[in-house]
């Protein structure tokens, strides 16, 4: 009984071990073929955003790395797909790429083989909520001339240190309308939720900044990434956080928005790099 | 390593953070088990009447919810059918769960049910008990102790099907687990975390079977030694 016990111990071991390792050997042994991880894309299909970054890449400077592209749903999965092997560098924001690499020195970012392509950062808002959409839009353009934008940025992104995020006051305006607002805390640090489980970063700390500018409440909830755009139509959130593809003469900017969604103007623009773990 | 662990499941609040997402885990699975089993019981003497378009009905509705991925009918309440009720997300979920447990339980009541050697209870008809005492006295106590292994499995299946609540707002065990992975950015040893936690989850289902069936076997002996 005792034996059978030790190897019932020993054989889960074995099978915990190789998952976490991913299954021994790489994938391919094309050593100029580079393994790629990037987040998948609500909207459009991943075949599509292959191709529209391939697209992007041939335009861009940058030498040509023949590589293969895999799509995870977030963060955790895309970290854990470079450290268990199944990619060999993963494709996120420079922001995030600082971000994890002030907690974990194992990471690091490779030269040249960023796409030298930015994504902007905006809200998506309901077709037919022009209203907030304006309001929007004003509050940012304010942010933008008065320099809070820049401190912002600044606060929560440029001086990224290896400490949590400060946490946020969210204004509260008695008898004021209430802008229910999603946030999925997978994407620091853009996005995040405490250790105490409230929501912070760069996005609730600018939700805060203009819910003053407009003297309205701000309503977060915390939702999975892929139920955003279903929140949005369905009336359980105003505004959702949306990423701007590569725009491009070609490259339609609009090619990841959900349908009866319209997007604010931007109000962060970030480069896209690679990281992989130091040899 | 240590500190690496204190960080993530221990500093500023973060065990307190995991506890309410532990708790809203375990308050939607007890609920939906309580009203699943007593939806699923009616749905089982539906699916056995001798009314066919009840039967009929009672077997659509199995059929339906199991046939679908637990995640889409949530997606359906939550988005689509209560989108614009105050019902809160928890209550949603709970809704969510119970009609889908019902449809096991149904299942697993009905097959159980049909183990049981009719004889019995026109026997105990014959000797002067009522429908309901036949059944409430014969029949019943077999169908719990044939059915408890599956309805065992269904609660621990229950309690892991509850991890897709994220996409409803609601902050369970997973969602706490997934945002602690971003936010420390250490995925690996925070999931293997959030699994021993759903181990604990589901042994201590476990405990709570064994502990009632070995209290069913020694009140058999009891019986027993009266004979």
């Amino acid at each position: 009984m005792k034996l059978k016990k030790i190897f019932s111990f020993v054989a889960m071991g074995a099978l915990a071990g190789t998952l976490f390792t991913g299954c021994g050997d790489k994938a391919q042994n094309d050593t100029d073929n580079i393994r790629i991880g990037m987040i998948t894309t609500l909207n459009a299909s991943e075949q599509k955003i292959d191709e529209i970054l391939t697209l992007v890449e041939q335009r861009s400077n940058i030498n040509l790395i023949k590589h293969t592209t895999t799509f995870y749903k977030n963060l955790p999965s895309l970290q854990m797909g470079l450290e268990s092997g199944s990619v060999d560098e993963i494709s996120t924001y420079e922001c995030v790429a600082n971000y994890l690499e002030t907690r974990d020195p194992k990471f690091v970012t490779v030269e040249n083989h960023g796409r030298n392509i930015s994504d902007s950062f905006c809200f998506a808002i309901r077709k037919d909520n022009d209203l907030l959409k304006n309001s929007l839009n004003k509050a940012l353009d304010t942010l933008k001339k008065n320099g809070t934008l820049d401190k912002l940025v600044k606060e929560y992104i440029t001086d990224v240190t290896d400490k949590e995020p400060p946490a946020v006051d969210m204004p509260h305006f008695d008898g004021a309308e209430t802008i229910k607002v999603a946030v999925t805390g997978d994407l620091p640090p853009l996005d995040l939720v405490l250790a105490d489980g409230s929501p912070a970063g760069f996005n609730t700390a600018l939700l805060a900044e203009i819910a003053k500018q407009l003297q309205r409440n701000i309503e977060i909830i915390d939702i999975d990434g892929d139920a955003r755009a279903a929140a949005l139509s369905s009336d359980r959130a105003d505004v959702v956080f949306w990423a701007i593809l590569p725009v491009d003469q070609e490259v339609p900017s609009d090619i990841d928005t959900p349908q009866g969604a319209v997007l604010s103007d931007p109000y962060f623009t970030d480069k896209i790099v690679h990281i992989r773990i130091k040899k | 390593m240590l500190e690496t662990l204190e960080i993530i499941f221990i500093r500023d609040g973060a065990w307190l953070t995991i506890l309410k997402g532990l708790w809203a885990t375990v308050q939607i699975s007890a609920l939906s088990l309580l009203f699943g089993t007593l939806l699923g019981a009616i749905i089982c003497s539906l699916r056995l009447s001798n009314f066919k378009p009840a039967e009929l009905c009672a077997k659509i509705y199995v059929e339906i919810i199991r046939g679908s991925p637990v995640l889409m009918l949530l997606m359906l309440l939550f988005y689509g059918v209560f989108a614009r009720t105050d019902f809160s997300p928890l209550t949603i979920a709970v809704i969510t769960f119970s009609l889908h447990t019902a449809a096991y339980v149904a299942e697993l009541l009905r097959s159980t049910f049909r183990t049981i050697d009719k004889g019995q209870v026109e026997a105990a008809r014959t000797l002067g008990f009522s429908k309901w005492q036949a059944f409430r006295l014969i029949a019943l106590p077999q169908i719990i102790f044939i059915a408890k292994p599956v309805y065992q499995s269904i609660t621990i299946n229950l309690i892991q099907w509850t991890s897709v609540v994220g996409y409803v707002s609601i902050t369970d065990l997973t969602r706490v687990i997934n945002n602690t992975a971003a936010r420390t950015m250490q995925p690996m040893i925070t999931i293997i975390g959030g699994i021993i936690l759903y181990l604990a989850l589901s042994n201590l289902v476990n405990v709570i079977f064994s502990w009632s069936n070995k209290k069913d076997l020694n009140g058999e002996a009891k019986t027993d030694e009266r004979h």
